[in-house]
């Protein structure tokens, strides 16, 4: 042992003599830019509303199978209980609203149920006159009687959709005067109320309740305990629809789901995919189905959705041919596995938008971070770009704010705070935070300024930059602790508060309202608002801004918003997400929406020059 | 000459039975390279200068880290911004330093060079913050080498204690700590552990290794209950009886001494089995905190960009299967050395 050592030890005087005689620095390798390595870039500025990333002069045809993968696969599919965004994703072509988004203007007035529907002159009454063809799956007609029903079903207290009731919480009274025709009165004139009196998916009221158990209550009944605490019916009802066995129509022989739209359900193995056909007899053939996006309801005969949990095997299965569609890569796949020209011949890259923003978030009631200085100067302690560039290839695009950069929301005006270690120990030393008692850590009052940045336990990103911080930050004296929690938990300590420092991200939409996550209203009970962020202005401006019907009146209040956001950084806000993804080169008239999940198949064709891949699973 | 060989301890030889095996001692001779790379990993591979002369002063800054961690010492003013790589550029005329082989802390990271593959800098790597794979080898081998320490002696401690006591006693304190034994290993270990670490929410070695430590004593009691069956009725017991020893001093003073080769030879195999246990556990993310470099998260970070970056599966996995690989081999020839029956 004794030799051994000393052996060791005369090595390692050698190595140290050597390494540090040739000792010299090598310069950085990864310093070229990234390139779209092959791929399109999807920027939907507002002047580009939708972007065709392969437009053909072709005529569309019908048929083929489009198969796409997914990590996730939804818990339930009923459409207003399930909380996971897969289900949604797979529900939207089967169910449909009354109401959707224009996708050629971003406003959300495109008739679909109604043939046409208008508000009254105090902007609380909406009337929506149906098609008079609309058919289910199965052949029976849509009415009015089903959209009133969606609508019992949603406000049922009793239902488990707490989160989507929210919103109709201003309703008031709704009819149906005819078959065809609904009206739905709101008590207030919020102005994102079109997007949810009109933008409910209709359920069929034969297929959920077949008894006609909710008939005899209206939509006062729901909302008055009084009546629904003593009225067993509401509660049975709700009971059957949250444990319904349709909620999971899982294997080959499950009752199928029963829709209206362009495709209808048709089997759920689960674990495997979940897969659709095209609606034959879909109700409306006469005019565009989506005007300037799609021409025909569907050209596709089926879309299958695989599930693949694993990003590696996802890839594989793409290469593979087992898989035509990935929508959600990962950032390294794109960038650097599959530059191979056979890839690149078969496959089209692009990145694309999704309206979904990632930030820190710093607990404002924390000693450490009650000073907006303070937390502008953590903000400027973060190197964003180098952060997007190295770990995030570049995908993400910088925002100072809540609301999506190319929306007439946005304040573009408003310069992003720099990356600035030497401003940001000024600022801290300004607020006081300096090395008092002389451990080599910040502190102010006795408060050493040591906090944690809670990890949600799958988020690489947010591991990947608490690990910087710590390392950053240790530096110039504060104390980075690093905790990893499941995701369960994490979500436990936000809503409870329990937390220094977080990183998130919120999925927004084209239009935001900033009332769930900044108003002072939503700090405690658990709203959204958990970090903590309170301001009188910012106050009155979201609720000004909540009932202003004049958009350009509202924007500039949003404006306005933003530069308090900005000065007060309660969070620092880091980037709006695009998605890498690829698809095989036989689909045509693929088209990028800045509307989750980002595109929509109903515009996808296969081009009858590709071979046609048999697919029977 | 006879007497000579008369007067040959034990030990000795043992030692001579297991020098005999040479791929045993290799291995040995690789737990000791192990063995110094975990006392000295803060000398083999760090950011900051081993010995340095910095405006006509000298500065240990190797050393001085432990005094700032362990003594309250502060960092000289001119090294609070730890800024050591920018130290060089304000060298004066005579200042010099020498850095350590690997000039590379484990959590250094440089998002310059992410994700370069092996080259004359970063001998095996660096991972996609920018960090030195070897270095972080280095400083996770301390985590592996500890947890597998610490656990096996914890368990150990609890089995014999456990096991001397089933043995010496027989009788309802056997039957009793026969079932507790029986109920302990019923249970699957790593789901017993993964339970066990879900439910404690914090990370940290320390639990890992309490959490080893007090799951896997199961073998090393039935080991020492079986030798103490064996040995209880043999004379010096007896004697010790006889002339009225306590029970105590009789366990642990006279029977223990001579029961406990075999469970060292155990020990062995255990630690491997340790090591292997807390790499499983880093690469399923409930093992050491994200900061803490160990072989088996080095792992599981690189299962993310697979097939990129083989450096990053590659040198952790290598680490790994050479550090199991020496303990059981040393483990065998141990014990084939204190086999009575192979003495020739």
């Amino acid at each position: 042992m004794k030799r051994s050592i000393l052996i060791q030890l005369a090595v390692l005087l050698l190595l140290i003599l050597f390494t540090n005689l040739i000792h010299t620095e090598s310069p950085g390798n990864y310093d070229e830019i990234l390139g779209q390595a092959g791929g399109l870039k999807v920027d939907l500025t507002g002047d580009v509303k939708i972007f065709n990333s392969s437009p053909t002069d072709e005529t569309p045809r019908r048929g083929g199978t489009l198969i796409k993968a997914e990590s996730a696969e939804p818990e339930n599919l009923n459409y207003y209980t399930s909380t996971s965004a897969a289900a949604k994703r797979f529900l939207d072509y089967i169910y449909e609203p009354l109401v959707n988004y224009d996708y050629t203007t971003w406003e959300y007035d495109r008739p679909i149920l109604a043939k046409s529907f208008e508000i009254s002159e105090d902007q609380k009454t909406y009337t929506f006159h149906l098609h008079e063809n609309i058919t289910w799956h199965d052949g029976k007609p849509l009415t009015s009687e089903d959209v009133l029903f969606s609508l019992k079903a949603i406000m049922n207290p009793y239902v488990d959709d707490a989160p989507l009731r929210a919103y109709y919480r201003n309703v008031v009274e709704a009819r149906t005067p005819d078959k065809y025709t609904f009206i739905i009165r709101t008590s207030d004139t919020y102005f994102l109320n079109l997007e949810f009196m009109g933008g409910f998916a209709i359920l069929p009221k034969h297929q959920w309740d077949p008894d006609g158990m909710l008939d005899r209550f209206g939509i006062e009944d729901l909302k008055n305990p009084q009546v629904f605490t003593n009225e067993s019916d509401i509660k049975e009802w709700a009971d059957t629809f949250n444990t319904n066995p349709l909620n999971r129509p899982a294997g080959m022989d499950a009752e199928k789901l029963i829709g209206s739209g362009a495709y209808k359900f048709h089997r759920w193995i689960t674990g495997e995919y979940m897969m659709m056909v095209r609606n034959k007899n879909y109700w409306n053939t006469e005019k565009p189905h989506i005007p300037g996006f799609a021409e025909a309801a569907g050209y596709l005969d089926t879309i299958i959705v695989k599930s693949i949990s694993d990003a590696t095997a996802m890839l594989t299965a793409l290469k593979a041919g087992d898989v035509d569609f990935l929508p959600r890569m990962r950032a390294i796949q794109y960038f650097e596995q599959t530059n191979t020209p056979d890839f690149l011949q078969k496959f089209q890259k692009v990145t694309f938008v999704v309206p979904a923003y990632s930030y820190v978030g710093w607990n404002n009631d924390r000693p450490y971070f009650r000073d907006k200085r303070v937390r502008q100067a953590m903000t400027m302690l973060i190197d964003r770009d180098a952060y997007n560039k190295y770990i995030g290839y570049d995908l993400g695009i910088p925002t100072i704010g809540p609301f999506y950069p190319f929306s007439p929301q946005y304040n573009d005006t408003i310069p992003r705070w720099p990356y600035d270690p030497e401003r940001a120990v000024e600022l801290l030393d300004e607020a006081g935070w300096t090395d008092h008692d002389g451990d080599g850590i910040r502190d102010k009052d006795g408060v050493p300024f040591k906090f944690i940045f809670s990890v949600s336990a799958g988020s690489r990103g947010s591991k990947l930059l608490a690990l910087m911080m710590k390392e950053d930050l240790q530096k110039i004296g504060i104390v980075v602790g690093i905790r990893q929690l499941e995701w369960s938990v994490y979500v436990e300590n936000l809503r409870d508060r329990q937390f220094d420092c977080v990183m998130l991200l919120w999925i927004g939409g084209l239009q935001s309202d900033p009332y769930q996550i900044w108003h002072s209203e939503n700090i405690g009970n658990r709203g959204s608002n958990y970090i903590g962020f309170r301001d009188a202005e910012a106050d009155s401006l979201i609720m000004a801004a909540r009932y202003e019907m004049n958009a350009a009146k509202r924007d500039s209040m949003y404006r306005r918003f933003q530069e308090i956001l900005h000065e007060e950084q309660p969070y620092t806000f880091m980037f709006y997400q695009r998605d890498p993804g690829a698809y095989d080169r036989a689909f045509k008239d693929v088209k990028w929406i800045p509307i989750r999940p980002g595109y929509n198949n109903v515009s996808w064709w296969r081009s009858s020059n590709e071979a046609q891949v048999g697919m029977a699973p | 000459m006879k007497q000579q060989k008369k007067s040959r301890s034990y030990l000795d030889i043992v030692k001579r039975q297991f020098s005999r095996n040479k791929l045993a001692l290799y291995s040995l001779h690789v737990i000791y390279v192990l063995l110094f790379i975990f006392i000295f990993a803060d000398f083999l591979a760090n950011d900051k200068p081993l010995i340095m002369k910095y405006k006509g002063d000298y500065y240990a800054p190797v050393l001085r880290e432990y005094g700032v961690e362990w003594l309250g010492m502060q960092w000289q003013d001119d090294f609070k911004t730890q800024q050591w790589k920018l130290l060089t550029n304000k060298f004066e005329e005579g200042d010099w330093a020498v850095w350590p082989v690997i000039p590379f802390g484990p959590n250094d990271y440089d998002l310059k060079r992410k994700l370069s593959p092996p080259n004359s800098t970063h001998l095996c790597g660096t991972d996609e913050l920018g960090r030195d794979v070897l270095s972080q080898l280095i400083h996770g081998s301390r985590v592996s080498l500890l947890v597998g320490f610490v656990a096996v002696t914890i368990y150990v401690i609890i089995g014999m204690i456990l096991g001397a006591l089933a043995g010496f006693y027989g009788g309802w304190v056997d039957v009793i700590i026969q079932r507790l034994i029986e109920v302990m290993i019923t249970f699957p270990r790593m789901f017993l552990i993964i339970t066990i670490v879900a439910v404690v929410q914090t990370q940290s070695i320390v639990n890992i290794m309490i959490i080893l430590g007090l799951t896997g004593w199961t073998g090393v009691a039935r080991f020492t209950r079986g030798e103490f069956l064996k040995v209880k009725n043999e004379d010096y017991v007896t004697a010790a009886k006889a002339l009225g020893f306590s029970d105590f001093r009789t366990i642990f003073r006279h029977v223990l001494p001579n029961t406990l080769t075999p469970v060292l030879v155990t020990a062995t195999f255990g630690v491997a089995a340790a090591i292997l246990i807390e790499s499983g556990l880093s690469f399923l993310g409930f093992g050491a905190p994200p900061e803490q470099a160990t072989w088996g998260s080095l792992l599981s970070s690189a299962r993310d960009m697979l097939p990129s970056g083989w450096w990053l599966t590659t040198f952790p996995g290598l680490a790994i299967f050479i550090t199991v690989t020496v303990y059981n081999l040393v483990g065998e020839g141990l014990r084939d050395a204190l086999d009575p029956r192979l003495k020739q």
